[in-house]
């Protein structure tokens, strides 16, 4: 494994842990979830450029636009939380507790 | 023999053309009424000829008109059955319809629809006509439905009145219950025996099976009042008096009697369909004279009087006497017209006072009346040779000397005894002691439309029992001996229930008066069978159809069975299986440790 492979990958690592352990605020979630998203697509586009694999040069794209919506709705979220709570806590999500 | 025909189908046709003529303009005016008047009177006359023919000649016939219509091989037609029956009830009927119509030009007088009252009044004789004078089943059916309809019209002819509007209804809807008896023997007769004329069935059914007798029983309890859907009859007293006398004393009410003696034949040899007529008939004119006992309003005593002696006809019929029965059904009509004449001269007189406690010392004030009505109550009695006797001393003579059921005889006894109790009642009441009315009445009776009606039924009250028993040919060989303490019964018990109620009658005169136990309540309350049957099974009847209906059917089947069930199921499978308490940082960090603990041990495992 290169060391350019264990870099991205370490990027990866380090934004799954902020999604997993943030504190209070539901935006950093967000933010670490634009940062896997991120790694991921530079992780596969050195990988395909580099070993010359042309069948798969699509797919790194459509992550992205996957990605994308995927920030939209969570947006989405984050804004009618906003609206019901005032702020984004994490600690307001409980109202499904039996 | 040619006039016989003739004159047969002159008396019905010339009661049809006043109906006819009710479209044009004479049906507006006042002379409408002396037109239908003077034609019933006409075809009074024009009947007599055949009744005449037939005591001379005692030859029956049948005139058989027109063929309507061959269904495979039913043939219906258009039969007239001229036998002993019909030849003697229709000059009977048309005597006593005439005077009726005198009468009421007098006590309708003030009345806007007067011409659509006779109009009405025709319109059921004709159908009462029909009905006698059929030969087959459908066109009885025709006559009999006819009386009925008739029959509801007239009851509700005040029908601003709500009672009015129930009484005719309650008709109607017990006559209904009867006319499922004549459907079921009609299908029977078609079925068994492919025809509906009377001379087929009797000549191919010698012996019948019970059903076709049992329904034809059904529709007579149902027409004549008999116990168990009696309750219109005196309700049906709503109608003007006129009313009550033509329809409900004389001529509807025994159309289901004359049912059973057209089917004599065949009852005559059916044992068990004698006993239950027997046993009905008795228990019917028993429990209608308990009830006649404590009614307050005249009216209501001589309906249960009609329906008491109605009884007694079926009683007769269950003896195996049809053409007794008959004689019965004629005499009977003319005392009690009569006695519903009187009452409605009384009514009229007394500003529309129905009421017996508050009539009185009618003695001397109305002579002609008095003298009527208390002829009339004797008649009723049975008193001797007068026309009661000849019909019902003989049916008494005849059910204390037969082999019968003695439970029937018992209650006929005790019923003939308060026959002459109520008649006391309403003589005492109505004639005697002192008036208890307002003072400024207009009381007259001079009026000749009034008297002339009540006149001449007088006369057939006195003398028809006489005349009609003379010419009756003998069916029977007549009982020669018959012991002394037999033959004495009925005037017996009649004197009986005279003695006891004028005893009785005397205790009113004290000024407090002493209530007898609750015992009364079973006798003015009609036997609680009105409260019970016309409030009790609706009652019942419709909670259970709502139960099924909205209960069982709406609420639990269609909404509850499948939709509200699995959105309950999965509420409570959804509470039970999780135990979210939305703790997501924590669900967060054990998610984290598990992934690198996995990878951890997965990567480097020794």
């Amino acid at each position: 494994m290169s060391l350019v492979h264990i870099n991205i990958l370490i990027a990866f690592a380090v934004s799954l842990t902020g999604l997993l352990m943030h504190r209070s605020h539901l935006m950093s979630a967000l933010l670490c979830l634009e940062g896997m998203m991120l790694s991921l697509f530079i992780l596969a586009t050195l990988t395909i450029l580099s070993t010359h694999f042309t069948l798969a040069n699509m797919m790194p794209i459509i992550l992205l636009v996957f990605a994308a919506c995927e920030a939209a709705i969570g947006l989405a979220l984050l804004v009618m939380v906003s609206n019901t709570y005032g702020t984004d806590y994490v600690q307001n999500l409980n109202l499904l507790q039996c | 023999m040619n006039l016989f025909t003739s004159s047969t189908l002159l008396t019905l046709l010339m009661l049809i053309t006043p109906v006819m003529v009710s479209s044009t303009d004479f049906y507006k005016n006042n002379k409408y009424q002396h037109y239908v008047k003077n034609m019933t009177l006409l075809a009074f006359i024009t009947s007599l000829v055949p009744m005449t023919m037939f005591i001379h000649t005692n030859q029956e016939m049948l005139i058989s008109n027109w063929h309507w219509t061959t269904i495979h091989t039913l043939k219906l037609t258009l039969s007239f059955k001229m036998d002993y029956f019909s030849l003697m009830f229709m000059p009977v009927a048309l005597f006593i319809t005439w005077s009726i119509m005198e009468f009421s030009m007098w006590y309708m007088h003030s009345d806007p629809h007067i011409n659509q009252f006779f109009k009405y009044l025709l319109i059921f004789l004709i159908t009462m006509l029909i009905l006698v004078t059929a030969n087959n089943l459908f066109q009885l059916f025709i006559g009999w439905e006819g009386v009925g309809i008739m029959s509801f019209l007239l009851i509700s002819w005040w029908f601003g009145r709500t009672d009015a509007n129930t009484a005719a209804l309650q008709a109607i809807l017990y006559n209904r219950i009867g006319d499922i008896g004549f459907l079921l023997s009609m299908a029977w007769f078609l079925h068994n025996t492919n025809t509906w004329n009377l001379q087929q069935i009797f000549m191919l059914s010698q012996n019948p099976p019970t059903l076709p007798l049992l329904g034809l029983t059904l529709a007579a309890a149902g027409k004549s009042a008999q116990f168990g859907l009696h309750p219109w009859l005196p309700s049906a007293m709503e109608g003007p008096t006129p009313v009550s006398a033509l329809l409900h004393s004389s001529t509807m009410v025994v159309a289901g009697i004359f049912l059973l003696i057209r089917f004599h034949p065949l009852t005559e040899n059916n044992k068990l369909i004698q006993t239950m007529m027997l046993s009905l008939g008795a228990l019917t004119t028993l429990f209608t004279a308990i009830c006649a006992l404590t009614q307050n309003d005249i009216k209501k005593i001589i309906a249960f009087s009609t329906s008491s002696q109605l009884g007694l006809m079926m009683t007769t019929l269950g003896l195996n006497q049809p053409h007794l029965t008959f004689l019965h059904i004629c005499t009977h009509a003319f005392f009690k017209a009569m006695l519903f004449l009187c009452s409605g001269s009384i009514i009229h007189n007394l500003n529309n006072e129905q009421d017996i406690r508050k009539m009185g010392g009618l003695y001397k004030i109305l002579p002609f009346t008095t003298t009527a009505l208390i002829i009339g109550c004797f008649a009723l009695t049975g008193m001797p040779f007068l026309t009661g006797f000849y019909s019902k001393d003989l049916i008494i003579e005849t059910a204390t000397s037969s082999y019968t059921n003695a439970w029937a005889l018992l209650l006929t006894l005790t019923a003939t005894s308060m026959t002459a109790i109520y008649s006391t009642r309403i003589i005492f009441f109505t004639l005697l002691e002192q008036p208890r009315f307002p003072p400024l009445m207009n009381i007259n009776e001079t009026d000749p439309m009034l008297i002339n009606p009540i006149k001449r039924l007088l006369i057939g009250s006195i003398f028809a029992g006489f005349i009609l028993s003379n010419s009756m040919p003998p069916m029977n060989t007549p009982l020669m001996t018959m012991p002394l303490h037999l033959k004495l019964t009925a005037l017996t018990v009649t004197t009986l229930g005279f003695v006891l109620a004028f005893e009785i009658n005397t205790y009113s005169k004290n000024l407090k008066y002493p209530y007898s136990s609750d015992s009364i309540k079973f006798s003015t309350l009609l036997g609680y069978f009105p409260t019970i049957m016309h409030r009790l099974s609706p009652h019942l009847v419709l909670t259970m159809s709502q139960k099924l209906a909205t209960s069982l059917l709406d609420l639990t089947w269609m909404e509850t069975a499948l939709p509200k069930t699995t959105a309950l199921i999965q509420l409570k499978a959804s509470t039970l299986t999780s135990n979210q308490k939305g703790l997501i940082k924590l669900y967060f960090l054990s998610f984290l440790i598990t992934m690198t603990l996995s990878m951890l041990l997965f990567n480097y495992p020794e």
